[in-house]
């Protein structure tokens, strides 16, 4: 459906990698914390959540949309040592769309509906709505993607 | 006048006779050669600055070589070329030296233009130009582009009928008017009026031919066009501005100053983020324009205003302002992108309108992103020493991990290697005892004792496995460790 759109390109891969991704960040989280686990179980479902981020936001493509880069530049920021983050080569070039903002002839109903997936979609704040849109596309498939994954693995940790 | 030119333009269908009673007004004739004249300053201007105006003179040009061609090729006893050559030798060869020049440097500009405006008489011009018409390719996709054109030329002919205009200067106008204003367009503006569709008939064969297939195809294939379109449409827009606000100079017709409405349009609208629009109908030159330009866009609104890219008609009774035109654009893009997430986000087929499918959206991704963090929570709790056992997991997950991306999980290439047959600990045992031998044996040659130790050693290794296999996470780095190392080694490269 996605590949078929040639305006729209949202192609997700395939399961594999995000359990691969989310594997990987879990058992870095691992190694973080060896022996000594003096963590509450608020610290661990919090790390185990950014790294769930992480890894999707790493499968989903990197730096490829916009919205993972952000993730990826948020986590980086918060945690330096567990997130590699590189910044592009080429410059990125933010649509500013704040200006719009301010002169909101557009559709009002639409802005404010935009302005809410804004504040949900990572690196929303600086696109205009109709890239919003698409990135909320992607977003949600890669979402769904790293639920199934995460509901996969639940499933077989707690079967056991 | 006009009637008699455009017979001629449209050549093959008529008699001699047109040919006569266009070239025994050889004032006419002459009107339109020496017109060319009066476009040499023009297409002087091909060689001060080929990017930016050369394509409206080129297709002057070719307006020129193409008026000139059907009389040459068909009448051929004839020949308004002849007249032309009678009239003026050093004119026309000049002439003939612009086109080549022309024809050269529209050869190296994005070959949109040019391709289009000689398509028309391709079959014609040949024998006319041969060197450099040659060069253009006779494709059927060519011969497409062509049909549009001549179709939007020859809807712009009734417009041609009301100006006292007969040069062939103008035809090249529309058809680089048509070459501007490709795609849909063009057959809605032939089914508009009868003398549109008696110019139509009236054109070549072969383009007629092409028109009448092209015809039924191009509202499906205006999206081909538009692709090729707007893969050039980059380039051909700066140029288009420049060639359009002289040609409105020049004659400041109905269509023209659409066309450098046009160029306007895409001009005031850089910031849409590359799209390159050409909005027809900026507000107002005067009342007339509008109306009569509103009269051919309101009838092409219709069948299919917009190709969303490259070029927008205003709709019939919209306002025709550059931001509306701009708003509107930017507002189907975003019914567009709407319309596929309603297929992503499931149930949201029955809900119409975008303000209650955003909030859908909206609610669906909030949904997702809680149920991440709710199964983060129980990955947390199912796990509380975070001792992932790989192998159960791969293996109750049926997920199947190739061998190569699953060496990249460092840390657990010991378990990985245990991982691979599903057994959780009979495996293990299998694999430790393997891992024995193959430590064992290189190591067969020391003495028993070390022998021993190394089974007194074996089972501290065992240990050790163990311990990692439950969160102990610090590998002691002894050999044993690396020897456990080694054997997934053996399946995969083990990253240090």
């Amino acid at each position: 459906m996605a590949s078929a759109d040639k305006l729209i390109n949202t192609d997700v891969p395939e399961k594999d990698v995000f359990a691969l991704h989310f594997l990987r960040s879990l058992s870095n989280l691992r190694t973080q914390n060896p022996l000594n686990s003096p963590d509450k179980s608020i610290d661990r479902v919090r790390k185990i959540k950014k790294a769930a981020y992480v890894s999707m936001a790493r499968a989903a493509g990197g730096n490829s949309r916009l919205w993972s880069r952000a993730l990826l530049r948020r986590a980086a920021k918060d945690d330096n040592k567990s997130v590699r983050f590189s910044r592009r080569k080429r410059k990125v070039t933010w649509k500013i769309s704040s200006k719009r903002r301010r002169s909101n002839q557009r559709a009002p109903v639409v802005e404010e509906a935009a302005e809410r997936l804004r504040n949900l979609v990572p690196g929303g704040g600086g696109m205009e709505t109709s890239k919003l849109m698409e990135e909320t596309a992607h977003y949600i498939k890669c979402l769904s993607m790293q639920v199934k994954v995460m509901q996969c693995l639940v499933d077989g940790l707690s079967q056991k | 006048m006009d009637l008699s030119e455009k017979d001629e333009f449209s050549a093959e269908k008529r008699n001699p006779d047109n040919y006569d009673s266009v070239n025994n007004p050889s004032g006419d004739w002459r009107v339109s050669g020496s017109n060319p004249i009066d476009s040499y300053p023009s297409e002087n201007l091909i060689s001060a600055g080929p990017a930016s105006c050369s394509p409206s003179q080129m297709m002057d040009s070719f307006g020129q070589t193409l008026w000139y061609d059907p009389t040459s090729v068909q009448a051929m006893g004839y020949g308004g070329f002849s007249v032309q050559n009678n009239g003026g030798n050093a004119s026309s060869s000049s002439f003939r030296g612009n086109i080549d020049r022309s024809l050269e440097m529209g050869w190296n500009l994005p070959n949109l233009l040019p391709p289009k405006g000689n398509g028309l008489f391709l079959p014609n011009a040949s024998t006319f130009l041969p060197p450099s018409m040659a060069q253009f390719p006779a494709d059927s996709g060519f011969i497409e582009r062509a049909a549009r054109f001549s179709l939007f030329s020859g809807g712009n002919f009734s417009d041609m009928v009301n100006q006292p205009l007969g040069n062939p200067e103008s035809i090249g106008l529309f058809l680089q008017g048509g070459g501007t204003m490709q795609g849909q367009c063009q057959c809605d503006e032939l089914n508009v009026g009868e003398p549109h569709n008696d110019v139509s008939t009236a054109v070549k064969d072969p383009t007629v031919r092409s028109c009448e297939q092209a015809k039924p195809n191009v509202p499906g294939s205006g999206n081909v066009s538009e692709d090729t379109q707007s893969s050039g449409g980059n380039g051909r827009k700066g140029r288009e501005t420049s060639s359009n606000t002289k040609k409105r100079k020049r004659n400041g017709q109905n269509s023209e100053a659409a066309q450098s409405h046009r160029s306007q349009q895409s001009e005031e609208e850089p910031d849409n983020n590359g799209d390159k629009k050409r909005n027809s109908e900026q507000s107002p030159n005067s009342p007339g324009n509008k109306t009569n330009s509103g009269k051919r866009q309101g009838k092409q609104s219709s069948d299919l205003p917009k190709d969303g890219y490259i070029h927008v008609r205003a709709r019939r009774g919209q306002a025709t302002n550059s931001h509306s035109l701009a708003e509107r654009v930017r507002r189907e893009k975003i019914s567009e992108r709407m319309k596929f997430l309603q297929d992503l986000v499931p149930g949201c087929n029955k809900v119409t309108g975008k303000a209650v499918m955003l909030d859908e959206i909206i609610n669906y991704v909030q949904s997702l992103q809680r149920q991440v963090e709710f199964l983060s929570m129980k990955l947390a709790t199912v796990n509380p020493q975070m001792d992932f056992n790989l192998e159960g997991l791969l293996a109750k997950d049926a997920l199947q991990l190739r061998a190569g991306s699953s060496s990249t999980t460092t840390p657990f290439t010991p378990n990985m290697a245990m991982a691979y047959p599903p057994l959780p600990h009979g495996f293990m045992q299998q694999t430790l005892s393997s891992i024995g031998r193959t430590i064992s044996s290189p190591l067969s040659s020391m003495n028993g004792g070390f022998k021993r130790q190394e089974t007194n050693g074996w089972e501290g290794d065992l240990q050790n496995v163990i311990h990692i296999n439950y969160g102990a996470g610090d590998v002691t780095p002894d050999p044993q460790a690396a020897a456990t190392a080694s054997l997934p080694a053996a399946n995969m490269k083990v990253e240090p």
